[in-house]
């Protein structure tokens, strides 16, 4: 997806700034996966990326289904439709959410006034996104130990007029946690100069 | 791509905005606004001013010329204002009621304000103007646009949007949408990860270091690739057998199935010895402290007798009812362990030559080794037993005199098949268990104390005392296929030379010159390790025993 060839272009088209967005959620996806153990950690491999080893999933039938939900959300990301995105890890027995790990997709709006801002470097958005990874590790510590066997569901935000493939996408139920139950941390924040990323992460907590 | 993006708070200023459609409604946000006003302080006066006009004004102006300005917004709004009010019931108020509060009656003030002055105005400005309050002073308005920028992040902040989804189940003009495959389970398997859990343990085992092949010897430097590598094709891969052994005469025996081989280190020479009965194999093999006589124990139960000069057969001793896993000698008394548990005493000189009976094992007896000086045998058995027996009792007593041991230990937690006793001093005796144990106890023999307890990284298959140093060598099975060599008493690793063999060690034996040590494997090789060195001063001390003992190391020097 991000290629090397123009880095310093890519965060300023909404082009390149999809493809970026729809990158980071892959790797955020799998570092969820992985710290929270949705799968077995023997599934994961080490990879370098943004400057930092990522632990990405090398079972081929997740990594098929994960690059089929991002593929349709980078076409949503670049006809603006979608709003947000949220990845639920839910109890494989009982049914209940555990986790709602939610990212907020905003549009950034051109300054006004003072004409196009200079475009936001690679670099910075990069170190932007090694932030929120390292963040999400480090919610292990003080995220409640998930002890009994979980999958995981990717929802979709999306607005009314979205174009969806009506046979691969369903609406569905929200997955929320009952609001007395849940607890919430916000995580850091990345922006292209397209889009605005904001992290959240809800648990379960009945303490 | 649409108005989405914007911060939610244009939207619920708008929606507020239209709330005029029931007066009764109009009237209580007023009330709330002027709840929030005095908070505000004297700034606010104007919009106070203007509340009285906003019911008239929102009575007087036709509610259907106000939906039809601007339907669609207005079906939202709705939507949203019912949000909230479910919200509000659901109880997570607090954080609400501050974002209403603040900034929800300006908008309102505004639209009040401002269709008495110009009715007419079109809706962008409307809107733009709604952002910000606008009954402010022209001087306030930085600092009110601050207040709402602040008060963004909290507005649209995704736990927001997401609780109002959640507690509504309505979603705000968005659909929410899920991939309509679930995930896919796990494709590892589930019983390789086990296994793996299983595993785990024998490597995270204290000296079940990362390194391998490493020495870490201060003192001296130790060869960790073998001197010479013999083939030893066939040779049977049993943790129970005893297969190999070195005569003081310098002469090798290894038994390679039904066969022994007698390996000459001075020449390089190999003689075949003889054959095991049809059907049955050779499962332990032992000489006789002059190196003369070779004694070999059968799996059927027979005990051998061999002449090593001439290869003839002298004798076969029967009686045992299965397989006889270790011999050891002591000068004309072969002891014997068999795999009932049970260890005789032959006496290679007489015809009724079982002399001795020593029963004090439950599992198959696979350590025995007599100390040099005949007066105690020590056993280790697969039931996890250290034994001492006295070692006059079988040898005096008359025929089938049953022994009793002097002590039994049963701190091994897995078979104890490494026995060793110390040469340079008597009462030492170093017992290693398996698996499941991997621990070196030492023992004194005189007391019955434990002195020493040592745990390696993995399975003992035997243990070798250096004659010259105050130093034992380990060798080790999966999954280091070690040799090790420790200090005593310290107890400290002086080499581990890892991976010494494809397969797990599971014999030695130590030449006569106390230099080189033989190990065998199930890798069908045997390897010669030059871990230890003859001590030059005894060589000049009395040269004869120097010359004889150290001609092990010139001789495997000179075939080279």
């Amino acid at each position: 997806m991000a290629t090397k060839q123009a880095p310093t272009r890519q965060a300023i088209t909404l082009k390149g700034s999809t493809n970026l967005v729809t990158e980071f959620f892959k790797y955020a996806a799998n570092t969820i996966l992985f710290q929270r153990g949705v799968y077995p950690a023997d599934d994961f491999h080490m990879v370098k990326k943004y400057g930092q080893t990522v632990l990405v999933t090398q079972d081929l039938a997740l990594e098929n289904y994960l690059e089929k939900i991002l593929k349709q959300v980078n076409k949503w990301l670049l006809t603006g439709s979608v709003t947000q995105l949220v990845l639920a890890i839910i109890s494989k027995d009982s049914r209940t959410t555990m986790e709602r790990w939610v990212f907020d997709i905003n549009l950034v709006e051109p300054a006004a006034g003072d004409g196009p801002a200079p475009a936001k470097p690679e670099t910075e958005i990069q170190a932007e996104i090694r932030n929120i990874l390292k963040q999400i590790v480090s919610t292990v510590t003080f995220l409640p130990v998930i002890d009994e066997p979980t999958v995981f569901n990717i929802l979709a935000y999306t607005s009314e007029s979205a174009d969806i493939p009506a046979d691969e996408w369903v609406d569905t139920d929200p997955l929320a946690i009952e609001a007395g139950k849940s607890q919430q941390v916000k995580l850091r924040s990345f922006s292209t100069d397209v889009h605005r990323i904001e992290a959240m992460v809800a648990y379960r907590y009945e303490g | 791509m649409a108005f989405q993006p914007k911060t939610p708070s244009r939207h619920r200023s708008r929606s507020e905005a239209k709330t005029p459609l029931t007066p009764s409604l109009v009237s209580q946000l007023n009330a709330i606004s002027f709840n929030g006003s005095p908070t505000k302080g004297g700034g606010r006066a104007p919009s106070d001013l203007t509340n009285p006009f906003l019911a008239n004004a929102s009575r007087s102006t036709s509610p259907i010329k106000r939906a039809t300005s601007s339907a669609i917004p207005s079906h939202e709004s709705f939507q949203k204002q019912a949000n909230t009010g479910v919200i509000r019931k659901g109880g997570i108020e607090s954080r609400l009621d501050v974002i209403t509060r603040d900034y929800v009656p300006p908008p309102q003030a505004a639209t009040a304000a401002k269709p008495e002055v110009k009715r007419s105005r079109s809706q962008p400005t409307r809107d733009t103007r709604d952002r910000f309050i606008t009954s402010r002073d022209t001087v306030d308005d930085v600092a009110a646009n601050l207040d709402m920028m602040s008060l963004n992040p909290q507005s649209t902040s995704p736990g927001h949007t997401a609780r109002l989804a959640a507690a509504t189940g309505v979603p705000l003009n968005r659909r929410i949408l899920a991939y309509h495959e679930a995930p896919p389970p796990s494709a590892s398997d589930s019983l390789l990860s086990q296994q793996r859990e299983l595993v785990r343990p024998l490597y995270g085992r204290p000296g079940a270091l990362p390194t391998s092949t490493s020495t870490s010897s201060k003192t001296r430097k130790i060869s960790t690739q073998p001197e010479r590598v013999l083939d030893a094709p066939g040779i049977v891969d049993d943790f129970y057998l005893n297969l190999l052994s070195w005569s003081c005469q310098n002469l090798l025996a290894v038994a390679l199935a039904e066969s022994s081989y007698v390996w000459r280190a001075d020449s390089g020479e190999v003689v075949q010895l003889g054959e095991a009965p049809e059907g049955t194999y050779i499962s332990a093999v032992d000489f006789a402290n002059d190196g003369n006589f070779l004694g070999v124990g059968i799996g059927s139960g027979e005990v051998e007798l061999w002449d090593v000069e001439t290869q003839k057969k002298l004798r076969t001793m029967a009686g045992h009812s299965s397989q006889v896993a270790c011999l050891s000698w002591n000068q004309h008394i072969l002891s014997s362990g068999c795999g009932d548990g049970s260890i005789w005493h032959h006496d290679v000189r007489v015809a009724r030559h079982k002399v001795g009976e020593l029963l004090g094992h439950q599992g198959e007896v696979c350590g025995l080794k007599w100390r040099t000086d005949g007066e105690l045998l020590a056993s280790g058995g697969n039931d996890n037993v250290v034994n001492v027996w006295d070692g006059r009792v079988g040898d005096v007593g008359a025929a089938g005199s049953r022994g009793v041991a002097k002590w039994t230990k049963r701190n091994h937690t897995a078979a104890v098949k490494a026995i060793a006793w110390c040469p340079w001093q008597p009462s030492l005796l170093a017992s290693g268990g398996g698996t499941n144990d991997a621990t070196v106890h030492i023992w004194n023999t005189t007391t019955g104390a434990r002195l020493h307890s040592l745990t390696t990284p993995s399975q003992v298959t035997s243990i070798q005392w250096s004659p010259h140093r105050k130093e034992f060598l380990t060798t080790h099975g999966y999954p280091t296929n070690a040799l090790m060599i420790h200090s005593y008493p310290s107890m400290e690793r002086v080499v581990e030379i890892r991976d010494a063999h494809d397969s797990r060690v599971l014999w030695s034996t130590l030449s006569p010159a106390g230099d080189v040590v033989c190990t065998g494997a199930g890798d069908e090789n045997l390897k010669f390790w030059r871990v230890w060195e003859v001590p030059k001063v005894k060589k000049g001390k009395d040269g004869k025993e120097a010359s004889s003992r150290s001609s092990t190391s010139s001789n495997i020097l000179s075939i080279r």
